[in-house]
């Protein structure tokens, strides 16, 4: 038979679960806590960077030196990233050389060129802060991968016989570029009509009040 | 049904923790430290002295890693290291902690009549942090840590019997407690 109280008891159990140590008090564990054993703290140096193993008894200034090193790695990418995307039409322009391997190549590059630029312009026109879109970078991102590769087919042309298959991938690989362009300009013009719906919608309002 | 799974959750973290891995026993530590500092807490009854138990008990438990085989959830293994060390400290502070003196309670009526009126939470919580050492400690492990009387006397070092009536004097005198005029607001 269970009493009043010890009902109530286990009925608000959690309740009764009020109070909490400082924050600091694992860091006083940690501190007495016996060293990982050797085997376990290679395994840490193995993964992550080696001057952290001289810091992991201290396990908040690890996560805190992981955020960094991490933030550090994603700034350089990004920066490495918007440093490479203007080159795009240097290495296109470079491929005049190839007259004799592939004669057509370069009016079909030329051609396809000119639309990119065309898009790039288009989109240029789109202030994208203003539209709260930041998806630039994953675009950039986006060509520039295709512009590395786009380089290495290049470079393949020279010393593979097939030239056919490879002058088809470089096309290909033109066309995933303008078409990357065209979902990104097509975001931007519906974002563009939903930023411009609010804006009429009071003005219906006004109209239909009068 | 449910500590076997809980058991099962913990098992891999424990699992690393036995070979000394940080990051394993910090996941254990975020996951038990609030509960585990409420034992404590019940118990000593003072902020200080029971995060100095909290800290004892996880290093102990951390140390002796190699002895939880797993034949309880590790919660409540834990639980039994920290309930021990809180009263190891209110024994250093107090020289007796059970049984307390028979005359301080005996003009305790036995019948209380126990008023309808709705309790609180805060209110039970507060009423139980004034109970005298003895009385508060009995009343929380078998209230709120779920011990029976057997297993209380075997921590207090006391019998089953005198664990018992060591409850039901704890509990009357919570109840006295709690319509007290300032508990009664």
């Amino acid at each position: 038979m269970k009493d009043r109280l010890e009902k109530f008891v286990q009925d608000n159990r959690e309740e009764f679960d009020v109070f909490e140590p400082r924050p600091e008090l694992w860091q006083h564990i940690c501190h007495d806590l016996p060293k990982q054993s050797p085997e376990k703290e290679a395994r840490v140096i193995k993964v992550n960077f080696g001057e952290r193993a001289s810091f992991s008894a201290d396990f908040f200034f690890m996560r805190v030196a992981a955020a960094i090193v991490l933030l550090l790695g994603c700034g350089l990418t990004i920066f490495l990233m918007k440093q490479q995307a203007p080159d795009t039409t240097n290495t296109l322009a470079a491929a005049t050389s190839i007259n004799a391997i592939a004669p057509e190549l370069p009016e079909v590059e030329a051609y396809y060129v000119s639309q990119i630029e065309a898009k790039k312009s288009e989109l240029s026109e789109y202030d994208l802060k203003v539209l709260g879109l930041d998806e630039q970078q994953v675009i950039d991102k986006e060509l520039a991968r295709l512009d590395s590769s786009y380089v290495q087919l290049k470079k393949q042309l020279y010393t593979t016989p097939n030239t056919d298959e490879i002058v088809g991938a470089l096309i290909q690989n033109l066309q995933i570029r303008i078409k990357v362009l065209n979902r990104q300009l097509e975001v931007l013009q519906s974002l563009e009509q939903n930023k411009q719906e609010p804006n009429q919608e009071p003005q219906n309002d006004d109209t239909s009040n009068v | 049904m449910e500590k076997l799974g809980y058991q099962d959750v913990n098992h891999q973290v424990v699992e690393r923790c036995k070979g000394g891995d940080h990051r394993a026993q910090y996941e254990l530590y975020k996951l038990y430290s609030k509960a585990m500092f409420n034992v404590s807490m019940r118990i000593t009854n003072d902020y200080t002295e029971a995060e100095d138990v909290l800290q004892e008990a996880f290093l102990s438990a951390f140390k002796n890693m190699h002895n939880y085989k797993g034949e309880a959830s590790f919660g409540s293994w834990l639980k039994k290291i920290v309930i021990n060390a809180a009263i190891n400290a209110v024994r250093k502070r107090r020289s007796e902690l059970v049984p307390m003196d028979e005359r301080t309670v005996a003009d305790v009526p036995d019948e209380i009549t126990e008023d309808d009126s709705e309790w609180q939470v805060e209110q039970v919580r507060r009423a139980i942090q004034k109970l005298p050492d003895g009385y508060r400690v009995v009343l929380s492990l078998y209230l709120l840590e779920g011990y029976d009387h057997a297993e209380i006397g075997e921590v207090l070092n006391i019998t089953e019997s005198t664990s018992k009536s060591q409850y039901s004097r704890a509990r009357k005198k919570l109840l006295e407690i709690m319509r007290e005029p300032q508990f009664v607001a």
